[in-house]
């Protein structure tokens, strides 16, 4: 015990005296409330706002009132375009081409065929081609209605089904950018805070030639390990404790009513945030001192480690894209966390024996792994960085 | 006490090479034997390459050997490691501090891994940095400590706990004429107290004037062993370093 003491005593000092570490571990924390920040404002924005939207018409002297009804919901013609917008909206070309026959199909009562052409794999086009496709949509019905009811027909007739939408999501479930953005965030932070003492206390001492020293020392390399994984894992939490409450912090400032959408960090959801996080934050300690010490020197741990890094960035987003999810993504590491993080997100009630067999399962995957380290740290190849 | 026994050791040798030849392996450790009693001084004297340093990491534990058997105190370095290591003082070939630590912490540190604590930690402490003359040095972070200094905050933390043996790997390279003698003085101290103490060197003079048994390894194996003025009787030669030379210099050897 005064062995383990010392250990860990000595790589907490190292640790918190290394200021760029540091500095490296707390800007991850700065950084997420930021960035979300800044992204769900321009997401609000795009959503509540009609920025007006210039088209190019050719043959709008045909139908001066679908000109007027599109005018009315802020799609103008090119040639208003202001001066400093002309090019973005040259280069995005959204055309509409109008018939010249359009005033003599309209009261021949024919189908007129009007040409919308843009770049629909275009992000950017396809909002305005939404709005401009639901203008003219609007505008030809309200004009067939007119026909139909002139002739004196119900207009209701053409209504077979009427489809009465129910949406049971909670409230919060319309903050799921925010949510996923802040759970991704999480993980990441989870993963890179721990990163540059991991390295340090495992390639770095090695290249400054004090592992060997300590490895010479009449300590098991289990407690060695677990030194190092309990101060890496330590900061991790740290870290994600800090990216936690400056987010929660942060998100009170965005007005989310706007979009309907409510979101707020209790201290229920953060308590179990953190209970969800604490086996992350070792099981990612450990698996960047294990790549650490099997790399030769500290850069190649350095390129290897960063590789895990985007492990938690792509487990959710791989499951994003996963409908059935299989019943084991549940009980996997990062996988099973992220997916009770989202219900939790959502206002879902979480299933607190998942959580618990999940983190077990994280935990033992971490004990694993430091076991594993002590194996390889007692050979003399990986000590001595050989093969 | 630490007895040497048959020691064998060869890196690389395998591995298959990179089209299925076997590559030579190196012979590190080609059966050694030798022992280093207590209240004794020994050291070993070997040209670079000799194998000196392998057979040191052995000692720690670091390396495994082939073949053969090493023991401290009788006990055996691969079946007890940490026992073995306990009752060692170790200054090693390559050595280096922990930057962000003052010299009282690291020294603080080996101590709490050896097991040392409370007040009779605290009086270790002191008492080997007032021998080894670093009281000055003691709070300061070893970052940026000259190779003297950062090698008697190595040694401080290899002695913190007064081991019953004791080995260095050319402990005096980069000492200063004052520190070398401090170091001197403590060897023998300690050899009073009746620890054993096995160092390698590359200094005849040092070698001579501090060693009552001295080991020539060459070729991973024990070419000699002596006291000092034997070796000399044995070579024919009136200096030490005449004396190894010509020792290690023919194909047969004097003592083969």
């Amino acid at each position: 015990m005064i062995q383990f003491k010392a250990l860990l005593s000595k790589e907490l000092k190292e640790a918190f005296r290394d200021k760029r570490a540091m500095m490296m571990a707390m800007m991850m924390a700065v950084m997420a409330p930021v960035m979300i920040f800044a992204m769900s404002k321009v997401m609000i924005k795009e959503a509540v706002e009609t920025p007006a939207i210039y088209l190019k018409v050719s043959g709008a002297e045909y139908s001066p009132k679908l000109i007027k009804a599109l005018g009315d919901e802020n799609i103008l013609l090119f040639s208003d375009v202001p001066s400093d917008k002309q090019i973005i909206w040259d280069e995005r070309n959204l055309t509409l081409t109008i018939p010249a026959s359009f005033n003599q199909d309209m009261l021949n009562g024919k189908t007129i065929d009007i040409y919308l052409s843009a770049d629909y794999s275009e992000k950017a086009n396809l909002s305005p081609v939404r709005r401009i496709k639901n203008t003219i949509i609007h505008y030809a019905r309200a004009i067939g209605y007119k026909r139909l009811l002139v002739r004196g027909i119900d207009v209701r007739l053409l209504q077979v089904v009427k489809i009465i939408e129910q949406d049971t999501s909670l409230p919060n479930s319309n903050a799921m950018i925010i949510s996923m953005m802040l759970g991704l965030y999480l993980l990441m932070a989870a993963f890179m805070s721990g990163l540059p003492v991991a390295i340090d206390a495992s390639a770095g001492e090695r290249e400054r030639n004090v592992l060997e020293m300590l490895l010479c020392q009449p300590v098991s390399t289990v407690k060695i390990v677990s030194a190092k994984l309990c101060c890496a894992s330590l900061v991790a939490c740290i870290g994600v404790l800090l990216t936690l409450s400056l987010t929660s912090f942060s998100v009170s400032f965005i007005d989310l009513t706007k979009i309907g959408a409510s979101f707020s960090l209790d201290t229920f959801t953060i308590l179990s945030l953190l209970l969800l996080l604490l086996p992350i934050c070792f099981f990612a300690s450990a698996l960047q001192l294990f790549v650490a010490f099997q790399s030769k020197n500290f850069k190649e741990a350095q390129s290897m480690v960063s590789m895990i890094i985007m492990l938690p960035a792509m487990v959710p987003v791989i499951m994003m894209f996963v409908d059935d999810k299989p019943k084991w993504l549940d009980w996997l590491p990062i996988s099973g966390q992220s997916l009770i993080m989202e219900d939790l997100f959502k206002g879902l009630p979480v299933s607190w024996s998942l959580m618990a067999f999940t983190g077990l399962v994280t935990i033992s995957m971490t004990i694993l792994l430091v076991l594993l380290m002590a194996k390889k740290l007692r050979s003399e190849k990986v000590v001595l960085a050989l093969s | 006490m630490i007895e040497v026994t048959n020691l064998r050791k060869s890196f690389g040798g395998a591995k298959k090479g990179f089209f299925g030849k076997k590559e030579n392996p190196v012979i590190a450790l080609d059966g050694l034997s030798f022992t280093a009693n207590d209240g004794e001084i020994t050291g070993i004297l070997g040209p670079n390459g000799a194998g000196k340093t392998t057979c040191l990491r052995t000692l720690y534990g670091l390396l495994k050997a082939d073949e053969g058997s090493a023991t401290i105190d009788g006990i055996n370095v691969f079946d007890n490691p940490l026992a073995a290591r306990a009752r060692l003082g170790i200054f090693p070939d390559k050595f280096g501090l922990y930057e962000r630590l003052t010299a009282y912490e690291q020294i603080d540190y080996f101590a709490s891994i050896h097991g040392l604590q409370g007040d009779a930690k605290h009086q270790a402490i002191e008492a080997v940095i007032n021998d080894l003359e670093m009281t000055e040095l003691a709070h300061r972070k070893t970052l940026g400590f000259s190779q003297g200094q950062r090698m008697k905050v190595t040694l401080a933390q290899a002695l913190v706990h007064q081991p019953k043996n004791f080995v260095l790997d050319e402990p005096t390279r980069g000492l200063d004429v004052m520190s070398t003698r401090v170091l001197r003085n403590y060897l023998a101290r300690f050899k009073e107290k009746g620890h054993c103490i096995l160092f390698s060197s590359h200094v005849m003079q040092e070698v001579a004037a501090l060693c009552d048994r001295v080991i020539i390894v060459a070729n991973g194996k024990l070419a000699a062993q002596g006291t000092p003025t034997e070796l000399c009787e044995l070579a024919g030669e009136i200096n030490l370093e005449d004396a190894f030379v010509k020792i290690i210099g023919s194909d047969e050897g004097v003592a083969a």
